[in-house]
């Protein structure tokens, strides 16, 4: 398989995504997508600067992304799917439910009307609705920070 | 740069308010407020609106908050958009964290701390922790004063500015040293240990060290440092207790 994580996390590429997860699962190619960030040389340059040199990044749109998975799915490369925020997981899994089948949720932070769930999550009863139909549409999404902390269920979180 | 040197003051602190809801935001908050005084005379409605985003969630390496805080206040008394600030704030984390714990966490206390062993064993003692104390502390606020003063003099334009430091360049180099000192410290403080111990003693530090390797290949991340001190305390409690 050369999707091997499929992850969102607001604070993008950091610690827990490079190392924490990077390295115990081989990874040599992280796909940040996020509409803007894919728009915006001077914050993909920021991003760059906090990945060691043998992982490759690449920035994308949700509708490139959508495109290409089949092909990165295909190849050898070992990739990690990152999104900022649940809609564009939920719009990846919609274009190719078969490939991103499980969604990790790894740290989605504080915002006015956000409830603590775990202490890296944070969601509204909307967001968690939403997750929900993502499940229910034959996703299977989870909770987890790092490899070594207990992977949560979704019911576990309401 | 008004307030420099309160705000300097208060990014010692900057962890003092560390929470999973903000991380580093409220304090950021707090080391930015003396930056953005000026602002309030210039422009109080901007001036609210930036003391707030100033504490929204951050986090970072908290000895390169000052990049961050430097920058961002920069860009508040340039009057850019606040939607672009906060994607400025958001997307400093990584490299500030990274490059911040690669450096510190990973580098400079490893290679200090392991230096001050191999000082504190050939005999310079106290003087060894000492050295440790003041050099990791002068290293720590020298880096905080050029972080606040090269983030507020790029604004917007802080990841040439990182980028082309000496940053990166020390985070290279950094890790072989530290590599290095804690592998010699090892080395000597161990020798420093058994003396007077004798052949046994020796044998069984070398069992203990043989099982630390064995279990953290087999247990990988699981098996934390700390795990492994409490089996070879509980271990060395058990074979004393039916006294071997």
């Amino acid at each position: 398989m050369a999707i091997v994580l499929c992850r969102v996390d607001d604070r993008l590429i950091h610690g827990q995504v490079v190392i924490g997860w990077g390295q115990p699962l081989g990874i040599d190619l992280i796909v940040l997508v996020d509409d803007q960030v894919a728009a915006s040389s001077w914050e993909q340059d920021l991003y760059r600067m906090a990945v060691s040199p043998g992982i490759e990044v690449r920035f994308m749109t949700t509708a490139e992304a959508s495109a290409q998975m089949g092909e990165w799915q295909a190849n050898g490369r070992r990739a990690l799917i990152l999104t900022g925020d649940l809609d564009t997981m939920a719009a990846l899994h919609a274009a190719n439910p078969t490939i991103v089948h499980r969604i990790n949720l790894g740290g989605v932070h504080h915002r006015p009307g956000r409830r603590e769930r775990l202490p890296y999550l944070y969601l509204t009863d909307e967001e968690l609705r939403q997750l929900v139909a993502l499940e229910a549409r034959g996703a299977e999404v989870t909770a987890q920070d790092l490899p070594t902390s207990p992977l949560v269920s979704l019911k576990a979180l309401g | 740069m008004t307030g420099g040197w309160r705000s300097l003051l208060r990014l010692i602190a900057v962890q003092g308010t560390w929470n999973y809801e903000r991380m580093l935001g409220v304090g950021m908050g707090y080391a930015a407020e003396p930056l953005l005084k000026d602002l309030q005379t210039v422009d109080p409605v901007r001036h609210g609106e930036a003391v707030v985003r100033s504490t929204e969630f951050f986090n970072c390496n908290p000895n390169l908050a000052g990049l961050a805080l430097g920058a961002t206040v920069r860009a508040e008394y340039e009057a850019v958009p606040g939607a672009q600030i906060a994607r400025l704030r958001t997307a400093l984390c990584s490299p500030l964290g990274a490059l911040g714990d690669q450096l510190f966490w990973a580098g400079l206390v490893p290679a200090l701390v392991g230096a001050a062993v191999v000082g504190a064993v050939l005999g310079a003692g106290w003087w060894a922790i000492a050295g440790l104390l003041l050099l990791y502390n002068a290293v720590r606020i020298g880096t905080g004063v050029w972080a606040l003063r090269t983030g507020f003099d790029a604004g917007m334009r802080i990841a040439g500015a990182i980028s082309g430091s000496w940053i990166p360049r020390a985070v290279e180099r950094i890790g072989p040293v530290a590599g290095f000192a804690v592998g010699t410290a090892i080395a000597l403080s161990a020798g420093w240990y058994l003396e007077g111990f004798g052949w046994a003693g020796a044998a069984g530090a070398l069992a203990v060290a043989a099982t630390g390797a064995a279990v953290t290949r087999w247990f990988g991340p699981a098996f934390t440092t700390v795990r492994f001190a409490l089996l070879a305390i509980g271990l060395l409690a058990f074979f004393r207790w039916v006294g071997l």
